[in-house]
């Protein structure tokens, strides 16, 4: 049930995926960067929040936030932003949490991530929450109303918090204070659950590219001077207005709530939180299904540092090693450990990654690949990436390439792509998700890196670089990669023949030019 | 190609933008019905109903002189019953006890009853139920008035007078503080759709009193 759920989301998500590349390009796809435009819309929160707090005040909210509101130059636009950008803050966190069930990363090692990305959003949602309340419209008085009713209906108190609203007598300003303290207190403890979040990444990239950025925040700063934000009636508990202005983004749960019971209200709300955050329970892969981790092979392993720093999880550390050829030994802890194969593509002496993908399984795999395959001489190979256009064979194949289909680009061992150019390939084109998009985080970063910049294990000089190319495209973009494809094909037609040559020995490709020995 | 992608690109870019601002202020109806509102809502401390019993002169000379009191008194607090009445008919009913695990803490009623606009007689009553003290007392207990018992151990000596007179003063303040034995209030109101008409507890004038809003 849910692997069928999250194929249909995935089925869904690479649909509009490429729909934004086209429209946006890679670099640029907003859905690509959802989670970085989180950081940046958090930042513009901040800023503008810290402006609009300094003319609040606890004894006189409605008044307050009116008088800012009425300041159409520069009160009203900043409130603007900071009403947007909250809410363009939970579509962007929705896309994300979407993006990673999709993608089947919510399990195993990325459980933490998925928990407090979680219960981030339920911050975030519970922070906009207390921003409403804070300006004492109908619509504050109207959610004030409904977070008491729900929490009245634990009994803990001896009197229902909704007695405070009844106008028996005034809100006190207390109330304001603490959500007040709320609305500051609540941001603060975000950035702590969001360190917890990422703290597990390597290199987390926490903003997107700066047109992007500016342009969402542009966009929204447009809209709020184009819609200048009114302000709703001051909350009054004789009145019961027939219309109130919502925001649909925290307030969604308005026409379910409504007519439930206040502890009906509040156990579905609860169940629901409860459920965003067990997901990882559905959706571990479990038995077979659990991708074996990355193991290092001591005998081979140089002590050369590459993959721990190449692996995008931070879950290879080197440890001294007590007996061996060198000083450090790779050490894979496979609580952080996803899997991703990044440290395969790492390691010139193909002494790490999971079982099955290490690089000497790559060079079994391509060699089986070069002796099984009725390809024609010259032909171009495409090495496509399962996750992105490399899935699509049968159109590639139509396209006129050969294709050989890996696990990640990413942890491709760039002598592959030497033995697929001596084996009698004309060309070979990697087709790699794009960067924002790698399943893996920072597969395409680390192929580009060893093609084309020497970083270890790079694909040798002696290998004509005008024969081999890195194309982007991800798994709804097949036309695009088809089209790359025939072009590539096209050029590799004017540079004649390669030479075949299949005396490779592995042993000698992979031993270490100098090892690190121990003195 | 490429225009027309960029170009729609930006058309979505900016119909995203407007829709966010659009469902930011979206128009809801909380309160869909033209029904106004009763509002029944005070807090009250609960009358005490308990049994006294003197401290004989023996064992409050044991007691340290800050501990001395003259009445040990133990029991509940009594239970209340609110019924609405519109046109003389019964529309809302509720027994009423104090609040916490114990009902030792100040009673509360909060109740909304929607009613058609319109002009109405209203009758609120809240009484107290009759109530015994608590089955602890057994057989020939008896609830007996704190001052009552306060003033037969007058001649006692054993307690200081000044913190006698304060100890009954303390008593007369609780007993003031309760909830009257019976509240009443009756009158006609007129209600207007979409608003509220709250009945509440004035302590200070130890009555019910109606509250309509600003508007009126």
């Amino acid at each position: 049930m849910t692997r069928t759920i999250e194929r249909l989301s995935l089925r869904l998500l690479t649909a509009i995926d490429a729909l934004a590349s086209r429209w946006y390009g890679w670099r640029f796809n907003p859905l690509y960067q959802s989670v970085t435009i989180v950081v940046a819309l958090y930042l513009a929160l901040l800023i503008t929040g810290l402006w609009l707090i300094l003319f609040y005040r606890v004894g006189a909210p409605w008044e307050s936030v009116a008088s800012v509101t009425a300041n159409l130059w520069l009160g009203n636009w900043v409130r603007g932003l900071h009403r947007y950008a909250s809410d363009a803050a939970v579509v962007a966190t929705a896309v994300h949490s979407f993006r990673m069930f999709a993608h089947g990363r919510s399990w195993g090692a990325r459980t933490l991530a998925w928990v407090s990305g979680g219960l981030l959003f339920l911050l975030l949602l519970l922070c906009g929450w207390t921003g409403y309340v804070m300006v004492w419209d109908t619509f504050g008085e109207y959610l004030a109303r409904e977070g008491a009713r729900m929490l009245d209906a634990l009994p803990v108190l001896s009197e229902p918090i909704s007695r405070a609203f009844t106008g028996e007598r005034p809100v006190p300003s207390v109330f304001f204070f603490i959500t007040l303290f709320a609305h500051i207190g609540i941001p603060l403890g975000m950035g702590v659950v969001f360190w917890l979040h990422v703290k597990r990444l390597a290199r987390p990239v926490l903003l997107p590219p700066r047109p992007l950025m500016w342009t969402v925040v542009g966009l929204l700063t447009g809209i709020a001077v184009v819609q200048p934000l009114l302000m709703a009636p001051k909350a009054n508990p004789f009145v019961l207005p027939a219309e109130i202005p919502a925001d649909v983004f925290f307030a969604f749960w308005m026409p379910i709530t409504r007519n439930l019971g206040g502890g009906t209200a509040l156990a579905g709300i609860a169940a629901t939180a409860v459920g965003l955050l067990i997901v990882p329970l559905f959706t571990a892969r479990r038995g077979a299904a659990v991708p074996a981790l990355s193991k290092v092979d001591e005998e081979i392993c140089t002590g050369c540092l590459q993959c721990s720093l190449d692996c995008p999880y931070e879950a290879i550390a080197m440890i001294e090693r007590t007996t061996g050829r060198s000083e450090l030994v790779a050490r894979v802890d496979p609580s952080l450990c996803v899997s991703c194969g990044i440290c395969a593509g790492s390691c010139a002496p193909m002494g790490v990654g999971p079982p099955g993908r290490t690089g000497r399984d790559q060079i079994a795999r391509v060699q089986a690949f070069l002796a099984g395959s009725d390809r024609r001489p010259g032909q171009v190979v495409v090495i496509g990436c399962v996750h992105g256009a490399g899935a699509s064979a049968r159109a590639l194949t139509a396209g006129g390439a050969a294709v050989h289909q890996v696990d990640c680009a990413g942890n491709l061992h760039t002598s592959v792509i030497e033995i697929l150019l001596r084996g009698g390939a004309g060309g070979v084109l990697v087709l790699a998700c794009p960067p924002r998009d790698c399943w893996n985080r920072e597969g395409p970063r680390w192929l580009v890196e060893r093609v084309y910049h020497e970083r270890e294990a790079e694909l040798q000089s002696r290998v004509d670089r005008a024969r081999v190319r890195i194309v982007y495209a991800s798994a709804g973009e097949r036309h695009r990669a088809v089209t790359a494809v025939r072009r590539f094909a096209a050029e590799i037609a004017t540079l004649g023949m390669t030479v075949v040559d299949r005396t490779i020995n592995i042993d000698a490709v992979c031993a270490p030019e100098e090892p690190a020995v121990r003195t | 190609m490429m225009r027309l992608d960029r170009a729609l690109g930006i058309a979505v870019a900016l119909a995203a933008s407007m829709a966010i601002a659009w469902a930011s202020n979206f128009r809801v109806t909380p309160h869909a019905s033209h029904d106004a509102v009763l509002r029944l809502a005070w807090t009250a401390r609960p009358e005490r109903v308990e049994d006294c019993r003197p401290q004989s002169d023996d064992t409050l000379a044991k007691l340290p002189a800050h501990m001395r009191q003259s009445l040990i008194c133990e029991g509940t607090t009594a239970t209340y019953r609110l019924e609405v009445r519109r046109e003389g008919t019964v529309i809302a009913e509720q027994i009423v006890r104090g609040g916490g695990l114990h009902h030792d803490r100040p009673l509360y009623v909060f109740r909304d009853i929607a009613l058609p606009d319109g002009e109405v007689a209203i009758s609120v009553q809240f009484v107290r139920v009759d109530a015994k003290s608590t089955a602890t007392s057994g057989e020939g207990a008896h609830v007996r008035s704190s001052d009552e018992e306060s003033s037969r151990h007058a001649d006692a000596n054993t307690m200081d007078p000044e913190r006698r007179r304060r100890e009954g003063e303390e008593r007369l303040w609780q007993r003031g503080e309760a909830a009257p034995a019976s509240l009443s209030l009756e009158r006609r109101f007129r209600f207007v759709a979409h608003e509220v008409i709250l009945v509440t507890y004035d302590a200070g004038r130890r009555e019910l009193m109606a509250v309509e809003g600003a508007s009126r």
